[in-house]
């Protein structure tokens, strides 16, 4: 069995694969990164660049895309692998720097390193990311190689192992895999935290005949792009996940359901099932074993709700994603009515690292409780927006002040949202929370999908609130009575105090109404959906208390409860910069060339006071919304 | 509404063609209302009901689908479609104003199509390019940090396009006035 | 394994079919529990309108019974502070949306909800939400029926008539979120679509919202 035997068929697999990837590298490599928020910030015409400055100077150089590195405030970044150099990393490139780039690095040996943001291999010459405070404390597990590899070529994955793992589970008995995802304590990276290995264990038990395995990438929750990111950047290391599964549980067939907003993961995705069906990792006979199992993509249409288990079930079957009550559970219950394992695009991401360096080692990052890492997306009023990856217990304060390298110069922290719109806000008392499960779900927030959104003093925690329950208002199936018409009195309730209206008894009777809608719903969309304002009221009552007693926003943002003011005293004849920067024309030059709003005209978009030169700063916002002169008049 | 001449034939030509690539499954439903939208752009009353034909479902299933998903569209979508992301980080950095000044600039509400099919503006929930906020897409292009100044260049870019096919359609047709 | 079970309900004890779902088992031994969308027939219950809470020991949050199998030796209550204040909310909730012209409505003093409202001790009107205050177009294209949407509930018995015991599919629910209606293939009057006017759904209605028109039925 030497010649036929899964290790010795993928030993030559990957020997073919290691060829063609090191032929590669006898010359000069650019990775230009371009994952949706690469392409989005002009990753294309980087490439573009870079691929016209080489045929320009007649370079042999080798241009491709990768995936997202996950320093997205530095893009578009580009990784440059020149034989003799260590790889170094470009961020915020533009035409003038490709061109330099390409002149003094590649057509020269200068790596330019005044323009680098680090090396992404130890060397004498510059540090590494792993050097920065950043580094110290993130530990990429499943994102080790999103940005820093060629997603459109399996050879890539394999030349770096990939698929070893899968090998390795075939030539030994599949409960074999089981065990050591259930020793390893790998937890689900949707949000709850479910045992993985329990819940296989579980749809093992329960099916006969059929069992399914789906990856739920239906990633929904405004400000998290986690999963996209994996998906379009690595998508091989989720295939083996699922297919490490399937070898587990006995499934024959499998689903990637991909939100419809993520073209590009849906592209990445397929191309990689094609290409792992004829390396023979997919298919019948993987492997030249007996198992046979094959992936297909189901897009899907735009539905927040169709990430619950039950409606993407629904979904998937050709219905509207209305979820169902459970039990039965999917593990019982499931797509076609059979059994059916349904885990996140993360969690599949884990598994083949499990199988390759063993439970124990998985064991030995983050918590007894919660092993392994934690992936974020981070954004808002913090430096280093983007996607870290932290052992499972570091503190909120170490991601926000060391990993995202604090808030910009003049922002003071006010709260952290984590968990999206099941999820809640947490103030600054509550950074020293370690980021598990457990302790977030105690401190009111959920670890949900990964979403984590840091604000400061300009962010009023009624109107954030207010936006997550417009979003899952929006988002309501509108199948039970609690989520339907709960969460569309709360939002009539939010948006009356954001208006200044109601009193303390408003306050107390929106309450009320969220702790009844998170016991009555149906689902966990409605379960969850007053996470963010019981949290909210727990933390920011006072805020609650200025706007319905004082019809005062303190952070000055609610609409109704702010007027735009020209200062005269700071404002400037000489300069006209906010007349022209008004969409309404609604403001004038006074008779004595100072500048003024007409507030029936003014639609409080904020254009003049982001126009109005840093040396005067004269445009006001007040709160409440009364008029200097008309406080005098008010107080004759 | 009302369709005009040609576009009968060209719906059920379309709907033929996509059942005809697919087993006429009920799990296939969603992928066959994709492929038909993909290539009409929405999906008329008359595609629905000839795919309730095909899969032998009530036509008000199809109806219920296509009205509870987002991604599906009852009415054309106008020449260039504007989506405002209304994620986290663009909410927090102005996104509602974002998609204020395009209403205003469009004369149109989010969810309409400019009666000239023009232009047709929509939010979205996140299109996950959170550290450009605010986003919006311009026709599948993901525009960063657009402000209400960026809003006014973006219109003026579709102003002159739909001027560029005034003077194209304004050539040798006579009589095109029967609106 | 015998195919009964013993369980109790509001300290009675109960002999139930195993299997059987909680509600009907209450209410076949005439114990109340408020309902709307509950349909026996039905093999996966809707459990959309949320009335039907009850305590069961050993569960730390109030359940809904239609959605729960009897199991021998089990111990229910369906009343407590919490089923009660979930149970009003609901009922509130349903009556923020819902006309409530009870006057004027045909189906006065035959509604579901004015008997849970009985049951319970609920009034009937708007307390602690301003009611939505839709506008919804009658429609009486029927000869002998007419919807109004004004007072539906969405509990769905209409839609189950009309699919499973008349067999035709003409309505269903569409939109989502708070826009979900009961209508037709493309919102056409009800005489305009394949509706056979065989009234089953008339029938099933338990608030008025489908109802025989005036001179028909006299």
């Amino acid at each position: 069995m030497s010649k036929s035997d899964p290790q010795s068929i993928y030993e030559n697999i990957k020997r073919e694969a290691r060829l063609r990837v090191e032929s590669r590298q006898e010359k000069p490599l650019i990775m230009v990164g371009t994952a949706t928020c690469g392409v989005a910030a002009g990753a294309m015409q980087v490439k573009e660049d870079f691929a016209r400055e080489i045929d320009d100077k007649g370079l042999d150089a080798e241009v491709i895309e990768v995936g997202c590195i996950g320093h997205c405030y530095a893009e578009p970044l580009a990784i440059i692998a020149k034989p003799g150099f260590p790889p170094v990393c470009y961020g915020n490139l533009d035409d003038g720097l490709v061109h330099r780039l390409v002149e003094d690095f590649l057509a020269g040996d200068d790596p330019s390193y005044e323009y680098a943001m680090a090396a992404l291999e130890r060397n004498d010459e510059f540090p590494t990311f792993e050097d920065f405070p950043r580094g110290v404390y993130e530990e990429k597990l499943i994102l080790e190689h999103c940005g820093y590899a060629d997603f459109s070529k399996i050879e890539s994955y394999v030349a770096r192992d990939g698929y070893s793992a899968l090998a390795k589970a075939l030539s030994e008995d599949p409960k074999l895999v089981l065990e050591e995802v259930k020793e390893a304590n790998l937890r689900g990276r949707g949000g709850a935290g479910f045992p993985a290995g329990k819940k296989w264990e579980a749809c093992l038990n329960n099916g006969k005949d059929e069992i399914y395995v789906i990856c739920n990438g239906d990633e929904g929750d405004p400000g998290a792009f986690m999963d996209r990111s994996v998906l379009e950047s690595d998508p091989h290391l989720v295939l083996e996940g699922m297919i490490l599964c399937a070898y587990a549980v006995g499934a024959k067939q499998g689903y990637l359901y991909i939100r419809a907003e993520y073209p590009r993961a849906v592209e990445h995705v397929r191309k990689a099932i094609e290409q792992a069906r004829t390396k023979g990792f997919l298919g019948s006979s993987i492997l030249g074993t007996n198992f046979s199992f094959d992936l297909e993509v189901f897009q899907g249409s735009g539905a927040f709700i169709c990430g619950e288990a039950t409606a993407l079930v629904n979904s998937m079957e050709g219905r509207t994603g209305m979820p169902e009550s459970r039990p039965p559970r999917l593990v019982q219950q499931g797509f076609r009515g059979k059994p059916t394992v349904l885990n996140n695009v993360k969690t599949f991401a884990y598994v083949p690292l499990i199988i390759n360096k063993g439970a124990e080692w998985f064991k030995s990052i983050g918590t007894p409780e919660s092993p392994g890492t934690a992936v974020f997306s981070l954004v808002g009023k913090i430096n280093n927006t983007g996607l870290v990856e932290v052992p499972m217990g570091t503190t909120l304060r170490q991601l926000i002040e060391e990993v995202g390298d604090g808030l910009p110069e003049g922002s003071q922290f006010k709260a952290v949202q984590i968990g999206g719109p099941s999820g809640g806000c947490l103030p600054e008392s509550a950074l020293d929370v370690p980021i598990d499960f457990d302790s977030l779900h105690e401190a009111g927030a959920i670890m949900g999908s990964g979403g984590l959104v840091v604000m400061d003093q300009e962010d009023c925690m009624v109107a954030v609130a207010r936006f997550f329950l417009e979003f899952t208002q929006n988002e309501s199936c509108g199948k039970c009575t609690f989520c339907r018409l709960g969460t569309k009195h709360m939002l009539d309730i939010l948006t009356d105090i954001t208006r200044g209206e109601g009193d303390l008894e408003t306050l107390e009777h929106l309450k009320e109404l969220s702790e009844d809608v998170r016991d009555g719903s149906l689902c966990n969309l409605g379960r969850t959906a007053p996470n963010p304002v019981l949290t909210t009221l727990r933390y920011f009552y006072d805020e609650y208390k200025a706007h319905v007693e004082e019809g005062r926003c303190p952070a000055l943002v609610c609409r109704d409860l702010i007027l735009y003011y020209i200062k005269p005293a700071k404002c400037s004849k000489l300069c006209n910069v906010c007349v022209g920067s008004c969409p309404t024309e609604a403001i004038y030059t006074r008779d004595d060339g100072l500048k003024a709003i007409d507030q029936e005209k003014c639609v409080k978009c904020d254009n003049c006071r982001k126009a109005c030169p840093t040396e005067y700063d004269a445009v006001l916002r007040l709160s409440p919304p009364v008029l200097p002169g008309e406080k005098e008049r008010k107080a004759k | 509404m009302q369709l005009l001449k040609g576009e009968k034939e060209e719906i059920l030509a379309c709907v033929k063609e996509v059942l005809g690539e697919n087993s006429k499954t009920h799990e296939n439903l969603i992928p066959i209302l994709q492929q038909v939208q993909k290539k009409l752009g929405y999906l008329p009353a008359l595609a629905m009901d000839k795919i309730a034909e095909g899969l032998k479902v009530p036509a008000v299933d199809i109806f219920s689908l296509v009205t509870f998903y987002n991604q599906f569209r009852l009415n054309p979508p106008g020449k260039h479609e504007i989506k405002v992301c209304m994620g986290t980080a663009c909410y927090m950095t102005g996104g509602d104003i974002t998609l204020e000044s395009f209403e205003r600039r469009m004369g149109i509400n989010e969810g309409e199509t400019s009666l000239d099919r023009h232009y047709s503006l929509d939010r979205v929930a996140c299109v996950g390019c959170c550290t450009l906020a605010p986003v919006a897409v311009i026709d599948d292009e993901v525009e960063g940090k657009v402000t209400p100044t960026r809003v006014d260049g973006i219109m003026l870019a579709l102003e002159e396009d739909r001027e560029d096919n005034a003077i194209e359609k304004s050539g040798p047709k006579v009589g095109a006035e029967d609106e | 394994m015998s195919d009964y079970i013993t369980m109790i309900i509001d300290d009675r004890e109960v002999k139930a079919r195993r299997g059987e779902k909680l509600l009907w088992v209450a209410l076949d031994n005439d114990i109340y529990i408020p309902h709307l969308c509950a349909i026996k027939e039905e093999k996966r219950p809707n459990a959309s309108c949320r009335l039907c809470f009850v305590e069961i020991e050993g569960h730390n949050q109030p359940v809904t019974a239609c959605t729960r199998e009897v199991e021998e030796g089990m111990v229910v209550a369906t009343r407590s502070s919490r089923v009660d204040r979930l149970v009003k909310t609901g009922f509130e909730l349903l009556l923020s949306d819902h006309n409530l012209k009870c006057r004027e409505c045909p189906a006065n003093k035959n509604c579901s909800l004015q008997v849970i409202a009985k049951k319970r001790g609920l009034k009937l009107k708007h307390h602690r939400f301003n009611p939505l205050k839709r506008e919804f177009k009658l429609d009486d294209s029927p000869a002998e029926f007419a919807f109004d949407r004004s007072r539906c509930v969405l509990c769905g018995q209409c839609t189950w008539a009309d699919r499973f015991e008349a067999e035709v599919g003409a309505i269903g629910f569409t939109n989502r979120g708070i826009d979900r209606v009961v209508t037709t293939f493309n919102d056409l009057p009800l005489a305009d679509s394949i509706c056979t006017e065989c009234k089953l759904c008339v029938d099933a209605c338990p608030v008025g919202a489908l109802y025989y028109k005036k001179d028909q039925n006299a």
